[in-house]
């Protein structure tokens, strides 16, 4: 029994090494999931814990569901051009809601020109189309480590 | 004990047989070549998986392979649904197009006509193909950026504003609101005074598909489907051009699956849609001619060209043996295609022209009846009328100076395609066994067998090209350090603006006591099963009832759905 | 890390600090998980519900119909266990998709947890989770297991009621009885009973009961798309009574103290540096070896009772 159960042992876990806990959201209406799904699948294969909240949620709920869920990052992506609107929802309701130790990270379809507004907004990544997953992964994870930091001495 | 579709790939399989002198040569010959030249072999597959081989001959065939293949026009139609395919006629030109304000894309539509399209063909935006006003919050920030906004009736009229409805056909790509876009085409016709028998065109009301791939529903399946029965039943009475339906294989493949997905799940859905007529009480050959289909042709150049002949005579030997149509024409499988969006690169957009054409042209040597070419700059935003121009130039080029034309299906024979294409059927046949198995399709959808198949198939597509197993040119091969920004098309909030006081305007300007008789009088039929709804909508729609309205008293009985978790 | 600010925040019920609490004690080993149970043991009375059932029976779903029922009758809160990879110990959590708008629009506490490959349904830290959303003020807490196809019977170990989910025309029948799941149930839930088969499926669990002589419990057939036959489940719920707190207490006591052991003898074997010829020994007399070394702890702990 032991080996099957406590083949990890939790007990001196560190909580800034622990799995990263990512949302994934599509915040408006836009049904294209096949790279949210893929991504899905490549943050679980990077050994995180991924959030899918499934399609059409409202920037509320988006927010709404990062609390409950605790998680480090959440992941936005549009690809029905309208990321400076839904973007900015969700960053206007974090705020609203006081909350500051959540990555927000952003991707699809994003022409260069919004990139400047997006990250002013403390939107960072932004990635186009075709870029490799590697990079993807990177970049959640290093913006997960700095929540995490920041995190510890929280409370 | 084997089903109707095990026994339909067994058939196939046991008509193959083996080319003994294919094995003497590669004895003999091939293998001490790359023996001598240093190469190894590996496998080679293409996108369903399939392993090809290096060279097909005339072992490859099956033995009866004349009558599987036929003749042009004739049963099993594996070489055109026409006698002279595009020696009588050119496939129609019909490029997709909407944006912005109903003006726009009038603008647009009068464009096309004038530079040689021969078809039109709508694209609605977010909040429009979810059933949502622009005035909803819903919509904010979505609204004519996708495609065109309509609200009401009112910009149904601006976008046909100077368009002859009696001499175009028009395609309308919606899908969970289909009924109500219909019914808003149908009395903009009677408004203009052009009778129903007159006008033809096809919505895409293919609502399985929206479940499986592209995710754009209202309701439960359940009570799509219903609605669908009730275009078909009415359409068959009344409109006798309109294709009713455009069973869809495009979103399918976009959303991930491989070439033998998009044939087997779009090919089981139309069953389905044959099924629901017959149950109906309609027969078979009164409607299954207005069934049409819609497929994708991607970068694989045989393998889509295969599909499109293997969805041909899958379409005719299913109808004729399972459900007894006696009309060849309800055997005959009519498709649209369009080029893959997916293959458009957003890196070096200009390669997308040739991937375009490459695409255009395995449509063409499929045998389509309509095409749309993607415009190169569409992996940036929507097209600008310069690349919409070059897009259509490709077809016209195509058409017009290389002579594919000259001859019908001037591949069928090829030992390679035909090979391929049996393999496909049983491909094919083999996922329709799977379905029937688990139920059926509305089950298999329901449950998300067939998105999680699709998911399955497209993440493992992109750890390929992550592993630079699949090379895609520009993006992990070939690859430019300094990507320069190309001009694209600027959608503003002008038009969402513009769409939302023009709303208001139609809301003023109404009969609310219309309004809301007609809401209540299609609440009422809505409730009950078996009364055609469509009368109810076009009442709703003459009134100026908006899409949103009449969309949510279906919202009020039927209720909302989520998609099954599919991993 | 000031945990009487985080268990003060979890007393008053605010949703920030019982997340992040819920996800010290899944990362942060130990000490900090300690910590936290401390100061929140003993707050709160709820109810368990457990959810179990085979892959695709529509538990999720369930619970988006089941919550809002139960929000009647107190404070409700959810946590969904989904499996990891056996690859990469990542996990999607997809859970909410089919429950979020039915809890969303009563305010409905939920929270997705991996199981981190632990087998039996539940995550490792389960019983700590349940603990913080009852010292915040919950009165019920739906627990959905993994459903992996197996039988999840660690549920019995921590809810009050396990109502056990079954579909027609899926062999689901069959399959539950032959796994075991027959036995954690006090409460069997046939969905989809619109479905054919459904009736079928109701006689077989009901035969299937009566051999293990449990006549007694209640087998309820709905449809989560109608919500037909919810309000016979909540009312079945709310009849049970909660298991014996002593019985789940001791599952807990024994957990922590094995887990204690078993990082402190992995961490010794790990630490043992063997000679040139380490593989000599055969296994069970080199761990009795170890064993009679550190063994003897119960025994002084017997000594200290007396």
């Amino acid at each position: 029994m032991l080996g099957g159960r406590y083949s990890v042992s939790g007990r001196s876990q560190k909580y800034t090494e622990a799995p990263i806990k990512v949302l994934l959201a599509k915040p408006a209406i836009d049904g294209h999931d096949r790279g949210i799904f893929v991504l899905a699948k490549a943050f679980r294969d990077a050994g995180m814990d991924v959030i899918y909240a499934g399609l059409l949620p409202t920037p509320e709920e988006v927010v709404d569901t990062a609390i409950n869920e605790d998680v480090d990052v959440i992941a936005l992506s549009l690809l029905n051009g309208a990321h400076m609107t839904a973007f900015r929802n969700v960053m206007e309701i974090l705020k609203k809601r006081g909350v500051q130790d959540i990555a927000v990270v952003g991707g699809g379809i994003i022409p260069d020109e919004d990139k400047p507004a997006l990250e002013k907004m403390g939107i960072t990544g932004n990635f186009g189309p075709g870029t490799p997953l590697n990079v993807i992964i990177d970049h959640i994870k290093t913006r997960a480590r700095e929540i995490r930091k920041m995190r510890e001495n929280e409370y | 004990m084997d089903n109707f579709w095990d026994i339909k790939a067994k058939e196939i399989m046991q008509s193959f047989s083996e080319d003994k002198n294919y094995e003497k040569w590669k004895e003999a010959v091939l293998n001490p070549w790359n023996k001598k030249t240093g190469y190894k072999d590996k496998t080679r597959e293409n996108s369903s998986s399939m392993p090809v081989k290096e060279l097909y001959t005339a072992g490859d065939l099956p033995r009866d392979a004349a009558e599987r293949i036929g003749y042009p026009g004739e049963y099993p139609f594996t070489r055109g649904i026409y006698p002279n395919m595009y020696r009588g006629r050119n496939w129609t030109m019909r490029m997709f197009s909407g944006f912005g304000t109903p003006d726009d894309t009038n603008k647009r539509l009068k464009y096309l006509i004038e530079n040689g399209e021969t078809g039109l063909s709508i694209a609605f935006d977010m909040p429009t193909l979810y059933g949502y006003d622009c005035d909803s919050k819903r919509a904010e920030g979505e609204v004519g950026k996708c495609g065109v906004n309509v609200s009401s009736l009112h910009d149904m009229e601006r976008i046909f504003d100077g368009i002859d409805l009696s001499k175009v056909s028009t395609s309308m790509t919606i899908n969970a609101p289909a009924a109500i876009l219909t019914a808003m085409y149908f009395v903009l016709a009677e408004k203009k005074g052009i009778p129903l028998e007159k006008i033809s065109g096809t919505v895409q009301a293919d609502i399985l598909k929206e479940y499986i791939a592209q995710k754009e529903w209202m309701y439960p399946p359940e009570a799509h489907l219903r609605l669908i029965r009730d275009m078909l039943v009415y359409s068959t009475e009344h409109v006798p051009k309109w294709n009713y339906i455009s069973v869809s294989g495009y979103h399918i493949r976009e959303a991930g699956s491989s070439a033998v997905q998009e044939l087997a799940f779009t090919l089981a859905d139309g069953f389905y849609y044959i099924e629901m007529g017959i149950n109906a009480g309609l027969d078979v050959d009164d409607f299954a001619p207005r069934t049409s289909f819609f497929f994708n042709s991607s970068i694989n150049f045989f393998e889509e060209i295969a599909k499109f002949r293997a969805a041909r005579r899958i379409w005719a030997t299913v109808l004729k043996e399972k459900y007894n149509a006696k009309n060849p024409k309800s055997m005959a499988l009519k498709f649209h295609t369009q080029t893959s969006g997916y293959t458009l690169t957003w890196q070096q957009p200009l390669n997308n022209i040739v991937r375009t054409t490459i695409e255009a042209m395995a449509a063409v040597l499929g045998g389509t009846q309509s095409l749309h070419t993607n415009s190169y700059d569409e992996a940036w935003a929507l097209p600008t009328d310069d690349a919409v121009k070059v897009a259509l130039r490709t077809q016209q080029i195509l058409a017009e100076e290389t002579g594919i034309t000259d001859v019908i299906d001037p591949l069928g024979g090829s030992y390679y395609l035909e090979r391929l294409t049996c393999e496909m059927e049983i491909e094919a046949y083999k996922y329709f066994s799977e379905i029937e198995k688990m139920g059926g399709i509305l089950n298999a959808v329901k449950s998300g067998y067939l998105q999680k198949e699709i998911a399955d198939t497209s993440y493992k597509k992109q750890l390929k090209i992550e592993r630079e197993e699949d090379i895609i040119v520009g993006v992990n091969k070939y690859v430019d350090r300094d990507e320069k920004p190309i001009n694209t098309l600027k959608i503003t909030d002008v038009a969402e603006k513009g769409q939302i006081s023009s709303l208001e305007n139609v809301k003023k300007n109404r009969d609310e006591s219309k309004v809301s008789r007609s809401l209540e009088e299609l609440h009422k039929a809505m409730e009950d099963d078996r009364v055609n709804l469509m009368p109810y909508i076009m009442e709703c729609v003459r009134n100026y009832c908006t899409l949103e309205e009449i969309s949510n008293v279906g919202r009020e009985i039927f209720g909302e759905w989520k998609e099954p978790k599919i991993y | 890390m000031n945990t009487d600010i985080l268990a003060q925040g979890i007393l008053h019920g605010d949703y920030r600090a019982i997340a992040r609490s819920i996800s010290l004690i899944e990362n942060s080993g130990y000490e900090v998980r300690k910590a936290i149970i401390k100061r929140i043991y003993g707050h709160g009375d709820a109810k368990v519900v457990g959810i179990t059932g085979p892959p695709g029976v529509g538990k999720s779903t369930a619970i988006g119909n089941l919550a809002p029922l139960l929000a009647a009758h107190g404070k409700v809160a959810v946590l969904a266990i989904d499996p990891a990879s056996p690859f990469s110990g990542g996990a999607i959590l997809g859970n909410r998709i089919r429950m979020q708008s039915a809890l969303s629009k009563q305010g409905i506490y939920m929270r997705s947890t991996s199981n981190r490959l632990y087998n039996g349904g539940l995550s490792e830290y389960t019983w700590d989770i349940v603990k913080v959303l009852e010292a915040a003020g919950n009165d019920y807490i739906i627990l959905e297991t993994v459903g992996s196809g197996q039988a999840d019977i660690d549920v019995m170990d921590i809810a009050d009621v396990t109502c056990v989910f079954l579909a027609p025309g899926l062999g689901d029948e069959i399959q539950a009885i032959k796994s075991g799941i027959m036995e954690i149930g006090d409460i069997f839930v046939v969905n989809k009973i619109d479905r054919e088969g459904s009736y079928l499926a109701i006689k077989d669990i009901r035969e299937s009961l009566s051999m293990s002589n449990k006549l007694e419990t209640p087998v309820i057939g709905v449809n989560s798309l109608t919500g037909d036959h919810y309000g016979e489940l909540v009312q079945s719920i709310l009849k049970m009574n909660a298991r014996n707190p002593r019985e789940k207490y001791y599952k807990k006591l024994k957990m922590v103290v094995m887990e204690a052991i078993y990082d402190e003898y992995s961490n010794y074997v790990d630490s043992i540096e063997f000679g040139d010829n380490p593989l000599k020994e055969d296994p069970y007399t080199m761990a009795e070896e170890i064993l009679g070394k550190q063994v003897a702890r119960p025994e002084k702990l017997k000594d200290r009772e007396r």
